[in-house]
């Protein structure tokens, strides 16, 4: 539901009484929210927190050694996971109890994104703290936040908010591609800034998919593909630290005793491990070869103390968590649950499967962290955050409200559009502010093409059930 | 997705489903690869990391540790570090070889800039820039951080004790190697076994992994125990340094044995050095003298003679034997003299006294066969044994080869040549019952495991004499420390000392004979008589200030069993009351004999400086009467010509002393004679027979001295070996007496 649009509607024959835009937004949530009829995706959560506890576990196998060696305290990282792990896990189920719908308003999509965009500026500008050549974090004393992992989220919710409020008019250039775009490449650019190539391509991919998902033209996406990847090839080369990383991932024996180390010896631990593992706790390679084993390279430690086996069963868990999460996108109540579930399984899964193939070799060394496993509080937060808005998503919710309710909508919009098709376009002001002008040059110009037709076939069957639902609102106002 | 159209749902349906599908290939992709990491490709990729990762490595283990016999560290092996460099890594890094040098020459002191400035630049994977560094030097090395500039742990050889014990031990080069002593000998025990194999190698290099490493015995040599006894070991040491520079000598040697065993309990020499710096020492001061050193014994094989003799049945204890009152003529050239003159004596006389004649009447009566074996049997002659490098087994030669006075001189202890640990071994034989042991300076060789590799049991080689016989002359013995014994001053309170002292002149190359004033002062024997528990033998060489054995060496032996006896806990007064009044009337006899020795010192002294004065200006009691045996050693049957009386007194201003060129070719007492500047005059051919001068006088610078020369002549009987009279000098010389210095 766009409350702009309500508020925006002048014309609207029983809209005397709000004349402000907040007026809808005081309204009873349990009024404006399709009623929530079932509990959260079990298994979904059931997964989630066995991988956290694996987690704990393997952060406790692969640390020992470096906690006793630099702390002279083996448990050193395993309390800290634990806890991290009790307060990721109590975020999750805490955010799987708010309904997602109450991000879906432009007072709670921007501050965020504008929140984001702050922290990466920071970090871009130097505030930062280097950890490894990359100055990634922000130090908040209890908690080191990492901004790009806030920012990744940031474009879910801005995607998700802005991709549902124009869903008429996707595929028009100006309106459903370009402003996403725009702020996906400013996000990108303060992430390169840092540097964190990994984190700018996967802002870019987030975005891309959601885009894609939601119905823009394939030829923009091309487009912006064709333009984007010669931009990547000269990052690359320019930078000689990447180049390196792509030489040693490219042969990563080959320099094993300068860029191509982690890579090898992660390489060495997967072999080491063959098919069953050299036992839990019996990893030779973490003692003094792999650096980061507990951290970025986790997986390899996996894959060497539980071999083909453990490797296999992770992949699993991680298989499940995007199916359980598309499927919640599938069966999410409205078109911005399921561009939130999309995006957050998007978020998770390409997070694991790139840490894994990173770990592998099959990708540049990128700084990912494997979700829910790795050590790290920044990771382990923002990924329980995430699973649980994708929990709060799956919940089954009473589908026939949101039908009216949208399907009123669609009746408003086509009955503005049958006004500006009347002749009202010649007086709407070609320049209007931004945001306001939007839905009517969005109707007046690519809607029409590509919708137009459609929208008002479908309005004229939806017209008859439009009037309780507007009614209804109209009570409620 | 319920608010969309029924068809854009369908098509947001389809999409998200293609996402599925593109992640499922993904995560497929993924899995793919992992199978083909872990299980496909995985032994190419550990045949890869075997190659890599690890290297051959050639572990030498860390030398084995020597310890004394109560566990006491002797040697050990520390791990210090070493600092190397990889020459090419340097150059790639593109530093210059000068500077670094300077640069590690700041840090480490004494560090050669050139040398290490050509090490750098040159062009191999590894040079040493410098080996055993002190930790601070390491840590400062690790803090300059120049690349191929590392540091390697090394294990250095390390000797705690210092100079104690160090010509047993030896000592390790900079390569742990052993160079000397039981370092050398036992070289292989030490080291352990070098194995190649593989280990897992960090980035740095360093050795991280290996299941070798946890085999033991490869990072370990065995240990070595030693019979060695640390305390006995540092009083012999303390000892032997005391009296060597009292007496102004140039050298000592004490071997402390345990006679029921033949264990050595100390083994010290002197001069010495300190084996953790070898290098800074002279070589000489290396030399462990008591195993590689012979010398004359002299008086002090006299027990052995009367032993022999008693055992073979051909003397009885209670015998008399006619001493010819102080000199006895063996033929018509060759007279054998005592110090002092007595008419008869027994055995035990005889020794108490130490008379030539006596033991060289008992000797002949034994025949020159009985003698030889006797010696033989007693362990002269051939080495003992000793697990350390160089020992010698003296002269002894065969009775075949002997020439006419040697069965009487060898009798007591002329002509043949022994060492101390011969001595102390043979004297063993008497103490304990007759039966020769053999000695031992390696208790036991354990590995690292803690596995007997070597144990070393008593062993017995054979009885010598019968134990009654050993009693007996052990009992003879203990008059020797008794009041007018020659080693009064070995005796030890509470205890009944048997002994016997030495005091042999030297052989003197230049004279041909005995030099009037190198002596060699000795005292063997064993404490408590009644029942030994130390056999200790103590020789000094060449001391200036006395030189009598029982004056020089007999302190020695009384403060070494002294001390080591109560460290032992060998209780005093085994003898009761009457040993006790025994050791008191004993004291009271030292005292006076020291007195009158002091006085004998000084008179002798003073006589130095009189050229009217005999040899018989001293009334030391233990003069063995060398003087008169020098006459007896021309072989040849030309002009009888005893030394006579000289002068004793330093050659004057143009002046020389006569050498004695006797048994020399002419060619030899040419040289001989040209060297102290004199002219031969030969006469006739062949061998030296007489020669005028005589040997010992002086003669004027450039004088012309007549030497008469006469071939050989020899006795049917007496077939020299052809190898070992290859010329007639050479025979000659074999005559001469074997010397003290080897050389």
């Amino acid at each position: 539901m766009s409350l702009r649009n309500i508020s925006l509607r002048p014309s609207a024959p029983d809209a005397a009484a709000p004349t402000t835009s907040q007026a809808p937004a005081v309204a009873p949530a349990t009024g404006r929210f399709p009623k929530v009829t079932g509990t959260a995706d079990v298994i979904l959560a059931a997964t989630i927190i066995a991988l956290v506890f694996f987690g704990v576990v393997m952060v406790y196998s692969a640390s020992a050694s470096l906690a006793a060696r630099t702390f002279e305290d083996g448990y050193h990282y395993l309390v800290r996971q634990s806890i991290y792990a009790v307060v990721g896990l109590g975020l999750m189920v805490v955010l799987a109890r708010i309904d997602y719908h109450r991000y879906q308003a432009s007072y709670v999509t921007y501050p965020i994104l504008m929140a984001a965009f702050a922290l990466l500026v920071v970090v871009a500008l130097g505030g930062g703290r280097t950890v490894g050549g990359a100055a990634r974090w922000i130090d908040l004393k209890v908690v080191r936040v990492q901004p790009a992992e806030i920012a990744k989220l940031a474009i879910i919710f801005y995607l998700s908010y802005s991709l549902s409020k124009k869903r008429d008019q996707l595929r028009d250039f100006k309106i459903g591609f370009l402003p996403h775009i725009l702020v996906a490449g400013v996000f990108m650019l303060l992430c390169l800034k840092q540097p964190d190539f990994g984190s700018a391509v996967m802002i870019g991919l987030l975005t891309v998919v959601l885009l894609f998902t939601a119905g823009t033209r394939i030829n923009y996406i091309l487009g912006a593909a064709a333009i984007a990847l010669p931009m990547v090839y000269l990052l690359i080369t320019g930078s000689e630290y990447r180049m390196r990383r792509i030489e040693a991932f490219v042969n990563p024996f080959q320099d094993r005793a300068g860029v191509g180390y982690q890579i090898a010896e992660s390489l060495i631990s997967f072999a080491q491990g063959g098919f069953w593992g050299v036992g839990i706790g019996d990893s030779r390679q973490k003692h003094a070869f792999l650096p980061e084993a507990h951290t970025d390279f986790i997986s390899a430690i996996v894959g060497e103390e539980l071999g083909l086996v453990g490797v296999s069963i992770l992949l699993c868990a991680f298989v499940l968590v995007v199916y359980r999460g598309l499927r919640a996108a599938l069966h999410a109540a409205d078109d911005y649950g399921t561009y939130l579930a999309t995006g957050v399984t998007l978020f998770v899964g390409l997070q694991a499967f790139t840490n894994l193939s990173v770990a592998l070799g099959l990708l540049p060394t990128k700084g990912l962290t494997l979700p829910f496993v790795s050590y790290g509080g920044s990771s382990l937060l923002v990924n329980c955050a995430a699973v649980g808005l994708l929990l709060n998503v799956s919940r089954p919710r009473d589908v026939s409200a949101v039908l009216a309710r949208t399907e009123a909508e669609s009746t408003r919009r086509a009955n503005k559009n049958d006004k500006v098709d009347r002749g009202e376009a010649d007086s709407a002001p070609p320049k209007r502010s931004r945001w306001g002008a939007k839905p009517s040059v969005a109707a007046s110009t690519e809607e029409t093409r590509a919708h137009g037709a459609r929208a008002n076939g479908k309005g004229g069957r939806a017209r008859p059930s439009t009037a309780p639902a507007r009614r209804s609102r109209g009570s409620s106002v | 997705m319920n608010n969309l159209p029924v068809e854009r749902r369908r098509w947001l349906k389809v999409r998200i489903a293609l996402l599925g599908l593109l992640l499922l290939g993904y995560a497929g992709r993924v899995l793919l690869r992992a199978y083909s990491v872990q299980v496909a490709e995985a032994p190419v990729i550990r045949e890869h990391v075997q190659r890599l990762q690890t290297r051959n490595v050639r572990l030498s283990p860390k030398r084995g540790t020597i310890y004394d016999r109560h566990g006491a560290e002797l040697a050990v092996s520390v791990d210090v570090d070493t600092v190397t460099a990889n020459p090419r890594e340097l150059r790639a890094a593109g530093r210059d070889p000068a500077a670094t040098a300077q640069q590690l020459a700041s840090v480490i002191r004494g560090l050669n800039v050139e040398t290490v400035t050509a090490r750098l630049a040159s062009d191999r994977a590894f040079a040493f820039i410098e080996r055993h560094v002190t930790p601070q030097q390491g840590a400062a090395v690790e803090r300059l951080a120049i690349p191929g500039v590392r540091l390697e742990q090394e294990a250095r050889r390390f000797y705690p004790n210092r100079e104690l014990a160090a010509h047993v031990l030896g000592f390790a080069n900079v390569d742990g190697e052993g160079i000397e002593g039981i370092e050398l000998f036992m070289e292989d025990s030490l080291r352990g076994p070098e194995r190649e194999f593989e280990a897992v190698r960090d980035r740095r290099g360093r050795v991280v992994y290996s299941d070798h490493l946890l085999d033991s015995t490869t990072q370990r040599g065995q240990d070595i125990t030693l019979t060695i006894d640390k305390t006995i070991q540092h009083i012999a040491e303390r000892e032997l340094a005391l009296a060597v520079q009292t007496f102004e000598a140039r050298a000592g040697h004490v071997v402390v044995m345990d006679p029921n065993t033949g264990e050595i309990l100390a083994l010290a020499n002197y001069p010495t050095y300190d084996p953790n710096s070898p290098g800074r020492f002279d070589i000489s001061s290396r030399r462990n003298r008591a195993v590689t050193d012979r010398f004359e014994p002299g008086s002090t094989v006299k027990p052995f003679t009367i032993a022999g003799a008693l055992a073979a049945g051909t003397i009885r204890a209670n015998q008399t034997f006619d001493c010819g009152d102080g000199s006895m003529v063996v033929d018509e050239e060759n007279t054998i003299r005592d110090s002092h003159h007595y008419t008869t004596l027994t055995p035990a006389q005889i020794i108490a006294f130490s008379s030539n004649i006596g033991t060289a009447r008992i000797a002949a009566t034994m025949g020159r066969s009985g003698l030889y074996r006797a010696m033989r049997r007693f362990g002269f002659g051939e080495q003992t044994g000793l697990p350390l490098p160089g020992e010698t087994g003296g002269v002894l030669r065969h009775y075949r080869r002997w020439y006419e006075m040697d069965a009487a001189t060898i009798s007591f202890g002329q002509g043949m040549s022994v060492t101390s640990v011969q001595l102390a071994t043979a004297m063993g034989v008497i103490a304990n019952g007759g039966r020769l042991m053999r000695p031992t300076l390696v208790r036991r060789v354990v590995d690292a495991d803690g596995a007997m590799v070597q144990d070393n049991l008593p062993q017995v080689r054979r009885q010598v004499i019968p134990t009654a016989t050993a009693r007996l002359v052990a009992d003879m013995m203990t008059a020797v420390t008794g009041p007018g014994g020659t080693g009064i001053e070995a005796a030890i309170d509470g205890y009944l000392v048997a002994g016997k002292t030495g005091t042999a002149q030297k052989a003197d190359y230049v004279t041909g004979g005995y030099a009037r004033d190198q002596w060699l002062a000795s005292f063997v024997g064993f404490v408590p008589a009644e029942s030994p528990r130390l056999v200790i033998s103590v020789v000094i060489d060449e001391p200036l200030i006395a030189h009598a054995g029982g004056i020089v060496a007999g302190p020695v032996f009384r403060r070494v069993g002294e001390a080591a006896l109560r460290h032992l806990g060998v209780p005093p007064n085994g003898g009761g009351q009457a040993l006790a009044e025994h050791s008191a009337r004993l004291r009271q006899a030292r005292r006076e004999a020291r007195i009158a020795a002091r006085e004998a010192a000084r008179a002798e002294r003073e006589g130095r400086g009189n050229p009217g004065a005999s040899e018989d200006g001293s009334d030391d009691s233990d003069v063995d009467g060398e003087e008169g045996v020098v006459a007896a050693r021309n072989a040849y049957a030309g002009t009888p010509q005893p030394i006579p009386a000289v002068a004793r007194r330093e050659p004057r201003e143009g002046e020389t002393l006569v050498p004695d060129v006797r048994g020399m070719s002419a060619r030899a007492a040419l040289i001989t004679l040209h060297r102290v500047g004199l002219m031969p005059r030969f006469e006739g051919s062949g061998v030296a027979v007489a020669q005028e001068p005589a040997p010992g006088a002086f003669g004027a610078v450039g004088a012309p001295v007549r030497v008469v020369l006469q071939r050989p002549r020899f006795d049917v009987d007496e077939a020299i070996d052809p190898d070992e009279s290859g010329t007639v000098a050479s025979a000659a010389r074999v005559a001469a007496p074997a010397t003290g210095a080897a050389p």
